[in-house]
C-alpha cells in the first residue's frame, strides 16, 4: 500500500521585503516579490524524504490566489507528484478558521491520506494556527514543531522542540505534522522536474468542486476580523550618547537610578 | 471532536460569560506565561465585573490549583488523571473543550507557547470560536464586553486590533514575556473544583517516548541581560560578555545569528525565534538591530547599545548609546562597574577572633 502525503503549503509576501502602502495601511501586494513560505519548504522536504524512502505519493496542497501557481509549479519541480490549488473569489479574506476548513474539505475530498505535513507557521501571519485547525476539522492528532520526522510501520516518531527541552513521541497514522522552519535543507527544483510540470500542469479546485458553501468560507465564514490597525509606536527613547570619557558616570547613573542594584549579584 | 463544520454565531452572547485562562503546567509547576495569563484573565475580568476561571490538567493538580488561587484565580476548574501528567493533544483538547462547551466563557485566553499553539486553535474549532494568535495587547469593551485582541503585523510595524464579535468564546493567545507576572493577593479566596476523570483509550494512543531537558537559561527572569551580536566579529567575544553580565549580576544574550554561528547555544538566544525578555537593564553590544532580535528585547526598562555604526537600528530603541568599539567600551565599564561597587559595597564585618 502506497503511503499517501499531503502537504499544505501557501505563498506569502517574501519577508524582507514587505512594502505597506502609506494610504490604505495594506500590504502593498503588487510591490511585494511572492514565495513559498519557508517552513512550507521545509514540511515539502520532511515529506520527500519519507517518499524517497518508501515510494510515497505527495501531493501539496494550497489555499490562495492564483498567482500562487508560481509555488504550485516548484512544489512539483521539487519531487511533489500532484498539486491542487483551492482557489475561489469566496476564499478570500479568510482568517484561520475557514482556512483550515477549506484546507480540511480539500483534503477530505482527495481522500485517503496517511500523513499530513504542514510548516510551523506562515511568515505573513504567524499564527501557527492552521495546522492544528486542519487535524481538528479531520479529528486526526497531531505532532507540532517538529525538528525531525521519521515513519515506519504505521507510525510516525518526531521531536517536538519545546522551550525547555526535546520531546520525542510516537503516534500512529494518519496524523498531522507541524515542521519547524530551517529544520532541514530543502532540495533543489531539477529542470527536468520543472518542465513536466509545466507541462502536466497542476488542478485548482473551486468552492463548488470541493464541495463547499460561499458563506462558509473566506471573509465572510471568518469569526474574526481586524477592525483597524495603526502603526506600533514605540516608547520614546533619549539614546544619549556616551563616549568612552563618560563611562564612570554612565555607571554612577545606571546605580543612583536603580536601574542596576549592587544586590544583583 | 470531528466535523467540517462552518462556524455558527452564538443565539444569546449575553448568556457567555467570565474570563477563562489555560494555565499550562512544566514539571507539575505552573509556568511563568500561565501566571501572565492570570495577571491579564483578571484584570479584563474585573474590568467588566466578571470572574476569572482557571483551568488546569494534570496528574496531582492541588498544589497548582493552590497556587493559581493565591494569583487572584477565583475559579479553578481541574481535571485529574495520571494520563494527563504530560501534555499532548488530544486528551487535552477535548477536556478543555467540554469545560468550555459546558462553563460558556466570554473570554479564553491561552499563553502561546508552544503547547498553548498546539491547543489554542483545536479548541477554537471544537467550540466554532475565533481566536486571535500571539498578541501583545488584550483589553476589552466595557458596555460589549468585547475582547480586544491586538497582534503586531507586518513585521512588526503595525498592530492589528482584531474582534471576535459573534462568536464565542472571543479566544486569543497572548505572546509569552509581554505582559507582567502578577503579583499575589493578600487574601485569596478563590474556588477549587476538581474532578477525575478517565480518558477514553482512543485519545491517548500519543506515547511520549523521552523527553530531553535542556540546561535552561531562563532569560525571562532576569534583571539584567547583556547580549552580543555578530559585531563581537568571534566566538570569544561572549567571553566578555559573560564578564560583563558577572560584574552586574546578569545574564547572557545572543541574537540569532551568533547561534547559527554556533558561537554560544540558542538557550541564550533573543528574538522573535527565542525568548523575549524584559529586564531591568538591557545591554546589547555589536548588536545591528534586526527586527527579528528588537521584538525580542525592546520592552526593556533601560536599554544601553554599544556598536560603532552610528546608524544601527538599535540606537533608535536604546536609552544610552554609545558609538565605540566594543573592546574598548565593554572592558572600560566593567572597570567602572568594579570600582564603584568598591567604592559603595558596605565594609564585611570583622570576625571576632
Amino acid at each position: 500500500m502506497t503511503l499517501e502525503i499531503i502537504v499544505l503549503v501557501k505563498q506569502v509576501p517574501d519577508s524582507q521585503e514587505v512594502v505597506i502602502d502609506p494610504v490604505t495601511m495594506n500590504l502593498n501586494r503588487s510591490l511585494t516579490r511572492n514565495v513559498t513560505n519557508r517552513a512550507d519548504e521545509n514540511a515539502l522536504e520532511a515529506a520527500l524524504r519519507i517518499k524517497d524512502k518508501t515510494g510515497a505519493h505527495v501531493t501539496v496542497v494550497s489555499m490562495g490566489p492564483p498567482q500562487a501557481e508560481t509555488t504550485m509549479i516548484e512544489c512539483l519541480a521539487r519531487g511533489a507528484d500532484r498539486a491542487i490549488l483551492a482557489s475561489d473569489r469566496f476564499f478570500g479574506g479568510a482568517d484561520t478558521y475557514p482556512t483550515g476548513l477549506t484546507l480540511a474539505a480539500t483534503v477530505s475530498k482527495i481522500g485517503k491520506f496517511d500523513i499530513i505535513f504542514a510548516g510551523e507557521e506562515t511568515s505573513d501571519s504567524s499564527t501557527g494556527h492552521v495546522g492544528p485547525g486542519v487535524a481538528e476539522f479531520l479529528d486526526i492528532d497531531q505532532i507540532t514543531y517538529a525538528s525531525s520526522v521519521e515513519y515506519k510501520d504505521g507510525y510516525v516518531i518526531a521531536e517536538r522542540e519545546l522551550e525547555d527541552g526535546t520531546e520525542v513521541v510516537k503516534v500512529p497514522t494518519p496524523i498531522l505534522v507541524t515542521v519547524l522552519l530551517n529544520s532541514n535543507a530543502p532540495r533543489r527544483q531539477t529542470l527536468r522536474r520543472k518542465i513536466d510540470a509545466i507541462k502536466k500542469g497542476f488542478e485548482v479546485w473551486d468552492h463548488d468542486k470541493i464541495g463547499l458553501q460561499p458563506e462558509h468560507v473566506g471573509v465572510r465564514g471568518s469569526p474574526t476580523i481586524v477592525r483597524r490597525m495603526r502603526p506600533i509606536k514605540e516608547r520614546e527613547r533619549a539614546a544619549k550618547k556616551i563616549d568612552l570619557s563618560a563611562v564612570g558616570d554612565l555607571v554612577k547613573e545606571l546605580y543612583e537610578k536603580n536601574i542596576v542594584k549592587l544586590e544583583d549579584e | 471532536m470531528a466535523g467540517i463544520k462552518p462556524a455558527t454565531p452564538v443565539a444569546k452572547p449575553e448568556e457567555y460569560r467570565n474570563v477563562f485562562v489555560f494555565l499550562e503546567t512544566r514539571e507539575d509547576k505552573l509556568v511563568r506565561p500561565a501566571l501572565e495569563m492570570i495577571g491579564v484573565g483578571k484584570r479584563i475580568a474585573e474590568k467588566v465585573n466578571e470572574k476569572l476561571y482557571c483551568i488546569l490538567l494534570g496528574g496531582n493538580i492541588k498544589d497548582q490549583a493552590k497556587e493559581a488561587v493565591s494569583y487572584g484565580c477565583d475559579v479553578v476548574l481541574g481535571a485529574e488523571s495520571p494520563v494527563l501528567s504530560t501534555y499532548r493533544t488530544l486528551p487535552y483538547s477535548h477536556i478543555i473543550s467540554d469545560f468550555v462547551k459546558t462553563e460558556k466563557p466570554n473570554i479564553f485566553l491561552i499563553p502561546a507557547t508552544r503547547n498553548g499553539r498546539d491547543l489554542a486553535s483545536r479548541i477554537a474549532v471544537s467550540c466554532e470560536a475565533g481566536v486571535t494568535a500571539d498578541c501583545t495587547e488584550l483589553d476589552v469593551e466595557q458596555d460589549t464586553r468585547i475582547l480586544l485582541a491586538n497582534r503586531p503585523t507586518y513585521g512588526e510595524s503595525m498592530l492589528a486590533e482584531i474582534l471576535c464579535r459573534k462568536h464565542r468564546p472571543q479566544m486569543a493567545t497572548a505572546r509569552p514575556g509581554i505582559f507582567p507576572v502578577p503579583e499575589k493577593i493578600k487574601s485569596p479566596k478563590g474556588e477549587i473544583r476538581i474532578k477525575e476523570v478517565n480518558v477514553d483509550k482512543s485519545l491517548l494512543r500519543k506515547e511520549v517516548l523521552e523527553f530531553r531537558k535542556k540546561n535552561v537559561v531562563d532569560l525571562t527572569a532576569a534583571k539584567v541581560v547583556v547580549s552580543g551580536g555578530m559585531g563581537l566579529g568571534k566566538p570569544d567575544g561572549f567571553k566578555l560578555i559573560q564578564e560583563l553580565a558577572d560584574e552586574l549580576g546578569g545574564v547572557v544574550g545572543a541574537t540569532r545569528p551568533t547561534a547559527d554561528m554556533g558561537w554560544i547555544s540558542r538557550d541564550h538566544q533573543v528574538g522573535q525565534t527565542g525568548q523575549t525578555v524584559r529586564p531591568r537593564l538591557y545591554v546589547a553590544v555589536g548588536i545591528s538591530g534586526k527586527i527579528q532580535h528588537i521584538m525580542g528585547m525592546k520592552n526593556s526598562e533601560t536599554i544601553l547599545s554599544i556598536n560603532t555604526d552610528p546608524n544601527a537600528e538599535i540606537f533608535k530603541y536604546s536609552d544610552y548609546v554609545m558609538v565605540e568599539d566594543l573592546y574598548k567600551a565593554v572592558p572600560a565599564i566593567i572597570q567602572e562597574v568594579r570600582k564603584y561597587k568598591a567604592e559603595h559595597k558596605v565594609a564585611p564585618v570583622e570576625q571576632s577572633k
